[in-house]
C-alpha cells in the first residue's frame, strides 16, 4: 500500500495539472460548461482573503475557497502536494531538469523559511490598505496566467503549422478548414522568464518557490499548524535520516526525525518509506506546539509590515495611482469593470478574461497601470475589439474585477469613445469612399454626413473599438477609442430594442 | 398529323417562335406570373419567384433556369458563398434566410453534389454570427459544412488579369477550386456603396476585406466579380434591410421573392429596384450604383433588363 502512494499522487497531481488546462482550454466560446472554468481559482483562499480585504466585501464567488480551509485543519497542506497544479509542475521539472545541487546543501533554511511569511505579512498589510501586487505570486494565478499568456499562443501556433500537414494526408482537393487566429499577449515573455525562473530554483531546493515564497502555501502554514492527521513515529526509528532527505519541503529536521514541522508537510507520505516501519499518520489532537519552527522574530514582523505600509504608501503616492495618472486615455477597461482603483487592487492578474476573450481584445498590461495595475486587463482596439453580444469576461472573472453583466447591460455600457482623426480618415482626407467604421459599428454611433464622411456620436458610441480594430488605415487608426474615465451606462436606443423584439 | 418520323421543326412552329422571341425582350415587366413548376430546359436568364415559403420559392425560381441539376453535377463540390457577416439573427434580414439558405443546400445535394461547403469571411466574430444568426446550425442540418475564413490559411494570392484597380487578391481557396459556385447575397442598405448586392457579396472572399475601402471600393467589388463567374446566383430577397445597412438592425421590408439567374449583374439590377432611393424616393436605377455600372463595364453581364429573359413566376 505504502508503495503505491508516490504513483498514486503523481497520477493525481497530473490529473489535476491536466483538468486545469481542460478547464483553460474550454475557458472559450460558447463559455456553456457545467463547472465554472475558474474552478481552481475559486478555491484559493489566498485571493478569498486579499479580495475581501481589498474590496471591502465578501465575494460570493470566492466563498469555495474558505471550504479549502477547513480541510488544511484537518490534512495539512494535503492541496499543495496532491491538487496544486503549480506544485505539480514544480515537482516534474525538479525530478526532470532541475535537480538540487550539491554545493548548496550547507545553505542554513532559517533565513529563506521566514521569507515566504515575510511575503504573507507583506501581502495582508498592503491588501489592508487597498492595494494588491502579491497576486503576482499567488500559485494558481500565476500557472493560469502563464499557461494562458505565455503557453497557449505558441501551442496554437504549432497547431496552425501542423494543419498543412494534415491536410496532406486528407484525400485530393478537401475543404480546407480555417487556422485558428493566433492569440498575441504583449506580456507573453515576460511572464514567460518569471516563470522558467520560479523553476530554475529548483537547483537550490527541491520545491524552493512551495517552500520559501508561496504565500497561499504560508496561508495554509498557519492554519495546517492545527492539523489533526499528523504524522507519528514510534520508538522503532533509528535515525537513519532518510526521511529527512525525502521530505520535498524540509519538513523533518536533522537532529530529531521523530519530530517535524506539521505546517510544513505538505502530506506526500514519502516519509512513510521508512526502513523500520516506524512511520505512520494518524488522526492526533490538535497542538499549535512544532519543532524547530521558524523564528519569526518581533523585528522581522514589524519589518516586514513596515515595508509592507511604506509600500502601499509609496503606491497611493505615485502619480501613476492616483487620479492625474488615471487620466491614461487609451487605458481600457474591460466592460463592467469596477472603477480604476478599485479594480487594479481587486484583479487577481488570472488571465481568464483574456483567455476568454473571443477577439483578443484583452490585453495584460505591465506598467501602463502602474505597479498596482501590474497584468490587470485592458482593451486594445487594434488588436481586437469588444463583441457585441458577449460578456464573458464578466462571467468569469473570479474575483469580480469585472461584474457579470447581462448583454443588454453590457451593450448600452460605454467603455471608451471613438475619436475620429481627419487628417488621416481616407473619407475626410482624400475623396475615396471608405465607411469601414460606419458599417461595422453595432451601436449606430457613426453616421455619414452627406458627403459619405464618418461622423461619431458620442452618445451612441460604447467605445468597443471595432471601428478602429477594422480601420483600413496603415499602422494607428484613424479613428481611435479613447477611455472615459469612469464607464457609463447609455440610454437605451428605442429602435434597436423594438427590433431585436421583434 | 406529323407525318415525318424525325422531330423536324415545321414552318408554322418556326415562326410561331421567332416571333415569340422577338417579341419578350420587348414585354420583360408585364410578363404574367407563371403558375406551373413543371419545366425541364432553360426558358429564362432571370427568373422571380413570389409567394410561397423559403423552399416553394426557390424551386419555383430554380425550375425556369431548368433546375439546379444544370448546374450541379452528380460527384461535384459545391461552394456556396453565403452572406453570415453579421451577429444578428435571421428575422433582421442582415444575413442569409436560413430556410431558404438549407433548401438551398438540400437542392444542391439532391442534385447529386459530393459535398457542399458555405464560406464566408465574418465581419463580426465568427462564432457569434454563427450562432445567432442561426445559419451555421441550418447549414450543418441540412448536411453541409459551414466554414469561416478567419484564418489566412483558406486563402491563396491569385492575380486578377481583367481587374482595373484590384489587380491581386487573396481569396478563398474554394472559390478557385470548387466545382460548382454558388452565389448567395441578401440585398441590403448600405451606406458606403448605397445597396449591397450580389457583387458586393463577393467581398466576403477576400482576405484584407477592409483595405478594398482604401483603394476604390466600386471598382473593387466589380474587379473581384471576374475572378470567377459563379455559376448561379440566388438572391434572397424574402426579407430585406431598408436602413441602416449593411449591419443593422434597421427597418426591415419583405418583398418575399428568390430571383434566381446566372447573370450577376442582372440579378443586382432587379435587387436594386426592390429598394428606394433615399433622394428621390423612387427605386434605384442601375446606374445610381456605382459597382453595378463598373461591372457592366467589365462584361460581367447585363445591366439592361430588358436584354434579359426575365420571368416571375408564382411559387403557389
Amino acid at each position: 500500500m505504502n508503495r503505491a502512494i508516490p504513483y498514486l499522487r503523481r497520477t493525481v497531481q497530473a490529473l489535476s495539472f491536466l483538468f486545469l488546462l481542460y478547464l483553460i482550454i474550454r475557458t472559450a466560446f460558447p463559455l456553456e460548461l457545467k463547472i465554472p472554468v475558474d474552478l481552481y481559482l475559486r478555491l484559493d483562499p489566498f485571493i478569498g482573503i486579499i479580495t475581501i480585504l481589498t474590496k471591502k466585501e465578501v465575494i460570493l464567488r470566492m466563498l469555495p475557497a474558505f471550504g479549502v480551509l477547513l480541510f488544511v485543519l484537518v490534512f495539512g497542506n494535503f492541496f499543495c502536494s496532491w491538487f496544486c497544479p503549480m506544485g505539480a509542475t514544480i515537482d516534474f521539472f525538479d525530478r526532470i531538469l532541475f535537480r538540487e545541487k550539491k554545493w548548496v546543501r550547507g545553505l542554513s533554511d532559517q533565513p529563506l523559511m521566514r521569507l515566504r511569511y515575510g511575503v504573507f505579512i507583506f501581502s495582508m498589510i498592503t491588501g489592508l490598505m487597498a492595494w494588491q501586487v502579491m497576486y503576482i505570486l499567488d500559485p494558481i494565478s500565476l500557472i493560469t496566467r502563464t499557461l494562458i499568456i505565455s503557453f497557449f499562443p505558441p501551442a496554437i501556433f504549432i497547431y496552425n503549422h501542423l494543419l498543412p500537414l494534415i491536410h496532406s494526408f486528407l484525400p485530393r482537393n478537401p475543404f480546407i478548414v480555417s487556422a485558428i487566429p493566433l492569440p498575441l499577449f504583449k506580456v507573453n515573455l515576460f511572464i514567460f522568464v518569471f516563470f522558467i525562473i520560479i523553476l530554475v530554483f529548483g537547483i537550490i531546493r527541491k520545491r524552493f518557490w512551495c517552500r520559501y515564497l508561496c504565500p497561499l502555501g504560508a496561508l495554509f502554514s498557519i492554519f495546517s499548524r492545527l492539523r489533526i492527521f499528523k504524522r507519528v513515529v514510534t520508538d522503532d526509528c533509528t535515525q537513519c535520516q532518510k526521511c529527512v532527505k525525502e521530505c520535498p519541503v524540509g519538513a523533518i529536521p536533522e537532529r530529531d526525525p521523530r519530530g517535524y514541522r506539521q505546517q510544513d508537510c505538505i502530506a506526500c507520505f514519502k516519509c512513510l518509506e521508512c526502513p523500520p516501519h516506524a512511520v505512520s499518520f494518524n488522526f492526533r489532537l490538535p497542538s499549535w506546539k512544532t519543532v524547530d519552527g521558524v523564528n519569526l522574530s518581533r523585528r522581522y514582523v514589524l519589518g516586514s509590515l513596515a515595508f509592507g505600509f511604506f509600500s502601499a504608501l509609496m503606491i497611493k503616492t505615485n502619480p501613476l495611482q492616483t487620479e492625474s495618472g488615471l487620466r491614461n486615455n487609451r487605458l481600457i477597461r474591460p466592460p463592467g469593470a469596477l472603477p480604476e482603483e478599485e479594480f487594479v487592487s481587486v484583479c487577481s492578474g488570472c488571465g481568464e478574461c483574456l483567455k476568454v476573450c473571443p477577439n483578443n481584445a484583452l490585453q495584460s498590461t505591465l506598467l501602463e497601470a502602474g505597479l498596482a495595475g501590474l497584468y490587470t486587463p485592458r482593451l486594445i482596439p487594434r488588436i481586437g475589439y469588444c463583441e457585441e453580444f458577449c460578456n464573458f469576461c464578466g462571467r468569469i472573472c473570479p474575483t469580480e474585477a469585472i461584474r457579470p453583466l447581462p448583454i443588454e447591460e453590457k451593450r448600452l455600457t460605454q467603455i471608451g469613445v471613438a475619436h475620429i482623426d481627419k487628417t488621416r480618415c481616407i473619407a475626410w482626407d482624400t475623396e475615396k469612399i471608405c465607411l469601414v467604421c460606419n458599417e461595422q459599428c453595432s451601436y449606430h454611433a457613426i453616421v455619414g454626413d452627406d458627403k459619405k464622411r464618418p461622423i461619431v456620436k458620442e452618445e451612441k458610441c460604447t467605445g468597443c473599438g471595432i471601428c478602429e480594430n477594422k480601420c483600413p488605415v496603415d499602422g494607428e487608426a484613424a479613428i481611435i477609442v479613447y477611455s472615459s474615465g469612469v464607464q457609463k451606462k447609455l440610454k437605451p436606443e428605442p429602435n434597436s430594442t423594438q427590433n431585436s423584439k421583434s | 398529323m406529323d407525318k415525318s418520323p424525325g422531330k423536324r421543326l415545321t414552318r408554322r412552329q418556326f415562326i410561331k417562335g421567332a416571333a415569340i422571341a422577338t417579341a419578350l425582350p420587348f414585354m420583360p415587366d408585364r410578363l404574367p406570373f407563371y403558375g406551373s413548376l413543371a419545366h425541364a430546359a432553360e426558358e429564362a436568364d432571370l427568373i422571380i419567384a413570389k409567394n410561397g415559403s423559403p423552399s416553394q420559392l426557390l424551386q419555383a425560381a430554380m425550375a425556369p433556369l431548368g433546375g439546379m441539376g444544370r448546374f450541379v453535377k452528380k460527384g461535384q463540390r459545391v461552394m456556396i458563398k453565403a452572406n453570415i457577416a453579421w451577429a444578428r439573427k435571421p428575422e433582421e434580414a442582415c444575413t442569409n434566410n436560413p430556410d431558404l439558405f438549407s433548401a438551398l443546400i438540400k437542392m444542391c445535394y439532391e442534385a447529386g453534389a459530393k459535398r457542399v461547403a458555405v464560406w464566408d469571411h465574418t465581419c463580426d466574430n465568427y462564432q457569434f454570427t454563427f450562432s445567432r444568426s442561426g445559419l451555421k446550425e441550418a447549414g450543418q442540418k441540412a448536411g453541409a459544412d459551414v466554414f469561416s475564413g478567419h484564418g489566412r490559411n483558406v486563402y491563396k494570392k491569385v492575380e486578377i488579369p481583367r481587374a482595373k484597380k484590384l489587380k491581386t487578391a487573396e481569396v478563398l481557396r474554394d472559390v478557385l477550386e470548387s466545382d460548382v459556385f454558388i452565389n448567395f447575397p441578401i440585398p441590403k442598405h448600405h451606406y458606403a456603396t448605397e445597396l449591397t448586392l450580389g457583387m458586393k457579396n463577393l467581398i466576403g472572399i477576400v482576405w484584407d476585406m477592409e483595405q478594398l475601402h482604401k483603394i476604390d471600393l466600386h471598382q473593387c467589388i466589380a474587379d473581384i466579380n471576374t475572378l470567377r463567374k459563379p455559376d448561379l446566383v440566388v438572391m434572397d430577397a424574402i426579407r430585406i434591410l431598408t436602413t441602416n445597412g449593411p449591419k443593422g438592425p434597421g427597418k426591415t421590408e419583405d418583398p418575399g421573392e428568390v430571383i434566381a439567374s446566372t447573370d450577376i449583374v442582372a440579378v443586382d439590377v432587379y435587387g436594386a429596384t426592390l429598394f428606394k432611393h433615399p433622394k428621390t424616393g423612387k427605386p434605384f436605377k442601375p446606374s445610381e450604383i456605382k459597382f453595378v455600372k463598373n461591372g457592366y463595364e467589365l462584361g460581367l453581364g447585363e445591366i439592361d433588363l430588358s436584354k434579359v429573359r426575365v420571368k416571375k413566376v408564382s411559387a403557389t
